[in-house]
């Protein structure tokens, strides 16, 4: 935990789908500035915990407050990074970019002066005026952190948006991000499968457990930053990774069961 | 070979931001349009000549088709009360526009058609749109739209003749009945086939419905809207002529059917080919428009 004032504050929050209790009283703090990211086997709620965040879904208990206002629904203080790009086909690679802005009546000249920086920001400069299908599965994830960047958010929510993309495309998203999140240190949200990227770009590490959902452990990643790509084969960080892993693993083991038995 | 020659014509700068981050270039959508946009380069005589020649059996087909119909119609039948040959349709068709009769027929049957079509069209898609936001319109709809899309309406053409009169207004009607049920049902398919995906994206921005409609249903469902008017071309042509043949003072369908009642071949052909040119000119005038309109589809 760093002395920076709170961001994000979440008071005892639960979640319930008819009878499967999701999440079980999560209470937690997260500083302005610091990059979390949530790990955990399926099933374990870190993407409705997410989702609540982000206002996509009510809890059915407790709360959550962002900058000392309680998240009551969506709203462009948050930034949400799809897993997939989500993209709308019939616009061009800005207006797909400006929409946040757009629909919060916040189009100007300075505005679009700004997406333009954040389209040069993630490697897109010169793709303005392209279309959706015309960009490699990369650069659409790109241009889906950018969208969410465009509305300044007070907090970047971002759910798995890298697990679509093949291995190599993937470790590159990686530096990228870490790069960008460098540049304007947002408060970040980062669900993930992988534990090596979670390792990689995080302050702090929330490990989820299942069944119901809740906070196992919270892990502080002390490396150095900038993280150069090289850091994943340093004793330090596979020594992260492995005890990461050995927390999750009865739980992985199991839910792969439970999905193969059905 | 030609998947990195096309990578350079599609993005002759950027290629090298794309490489910089070390992602797989460019993907299969991008080699396809860049070959489609190198398609367009040649010149225009170039690309004339190679219209017809990559046609080259249609057009073949069509010229003979033709000749043997002249062939048949000159020497086996060699009457013209019974068919006319097309070099005789040709004649009755420049006939019958330097009298300026054609001129009328065409302006009537223009008329009608745009008329109904255009009503169908702003109604069948309002239709839609109650059937597809409105669980108690799509219940009060659905019986009427269904049953009326399955019933062949044309044959209602002679009733509605009588309540109409046997001006133009009967004719709006029956056309617009024709083109009013795929538009309709084009229209609610299409917006409820929007991604849910998309529509949470916008509302995690704090879209309102109103702005979730009018960015991301309306502009998802445009294309299956416009299949609907592309149907509804079709079946308006029909609507006009068939309901012409039951009763009008002009139109091609009523050159048709008084053609017919005197034995009149060349002017009942020509008013078929005025009217197969237009339902040619018009689908194809609308696959160019939808192109224009909606040019972010593959």
């Amino acid at each position: 935990m760093s002395d920076a004032p709170v961001k994000l504050s979440v008071a005892n929050l639960s979640k319930r789908f008819g009878s499967l209790e999701v999440l079980q009283d999560i209470t937690t703090q997260i500083s302005s500035g610091e990059f979390i990211s949530i790990v955990g086997p399926s099933g374990c709620g870190k993407t409705t915990f997410l989702r609540i965040i982000g206002g996509l879904e009510q809890a059915s208990l407790g709360d959550a407050h962002l900058d000392g206002r309680r998240i009551e629904g969506p709203g462009a203080d948050r930034g949400f990074v799809f897993q997939q790009d989500n993209l709308l086909p019939w616009r061009d690679i800005l207006s797909n970019t400006e929409i946040g802005p757009e629909i919060n009546g916040a189009l100007s000249p300075e505005q679009r002066a700004n997406t333009l920086r954040l389209l040069k920001l993630v490697g897109l400069e010169g793709f303005e005026n392209y279309y959706p299908r015309q960009l490699s599965g990369g650069m659409r994830q790109r241009v889906n952190l950018a969208r969410a960047l465009a509305v300044d958010p007070a907090l970047l929510l971002m759910d798995e948006p890298f697990s679509a993309l093949d291995a190599q495309t993937r470790e590159i998203m990686q530096t990228e991000l870490s790069r960008i999140w460098e540049e304007g240190r947002k408060t970040v949200l980062f669900v993930t499968h992988q534990i090596d990227e979670a390792v990689y770009l995080s302050d702090r590490i929330f490990v989820f457990a299942r069944r119901p959902g809740r906070i196992n452990e919270i892990i502080d990643i002390d490396l150095p930053r900038p993280r150069p790509l090289s850091i994943k084969r340093t004793p330090r960080f596979v020594e992260y990774v492995d005890y990461i892993w050995k927390l999750i693993e009865e739980d992985v083991r199991v839910s792969v069961l439970q999905e193969h038995t059905g | 070979m030609w998947r990195a020659s096309s990578t350079l014509t599609c993005c002759p700068n950027e290629n090298q931001t794309a490489s910089q981050s070390g992602e797989p270039a460019m993907t299969q959508s991008n080699a396809v349009s860049a070959t489609g946009g190198m398609a367009k380069a040649p010149s225009f005589a170039a690309s004339l000549g190679d219209f017809f020649y990559q046609r080259r059996w249609s057009w073949g087909s069509v010229f003979i088709g033709l000749a043997l119909w002249e062939f048949i119609s000159r020497v086996i039948v060699g009457s013209k009360l019974f068919l006319a040959a097309p070099t005789q349709v040709v004649y009755a068709l420049v006939d019958l526009s330097g009298s300026g009769e054609m001129g009328k027929h065409v302006w009537t049957s223009t008329l009608e058609f745009l008329l109904g079509y255009g009503v169908a069209c702003v109604l069948g898609v309002a239709l839609g749109f109650v059937m597809a936001s409105s669980k108690a319109g799509k219940q009060a709809l659905q019986p009427w739209v269904a049953g009326l899309y399955a019933t062949p309406t044309v044959a209602l053409a002679p009733l509605f003749i009588l309540w109409f009169g046997i001006g133009i207004l009967s004719k709006v009607v029956v056309v617009a009945v024709l083109v009013i049920f795929p538009v309709t049902i084009n229209t609610e398919t299409g917006l409820r086939a929007t991604p849910t995906q998309l529509v949470e994206t916008v509302r995690a921005f704090g879209a309102s419905s109103r702005q979730i409609f009018f960015k991301v249903s309306l502009p998802s469902a445009l294309p299956f809207i416009f299949a609907g008017f592309r149907l509804g071309i079709g079946r308006g042509l029909i609507g006009v002529v068939v309901a012409e043949l039951f009763g009008a003072r002009a139109g091609l369908g009523q050159l048709i059917s008084q053609s017919a009642e005197t034995f009149n071949m060349p002017n009942l052909f020509a008013g078929v080919t005025v009217l197969a040119a237009a339902g040619i000119a018009m689908t194809g005038g609308f696959a160019w428009l939808e192109e224009k309109l909606l040019p972010w589809r593959d």
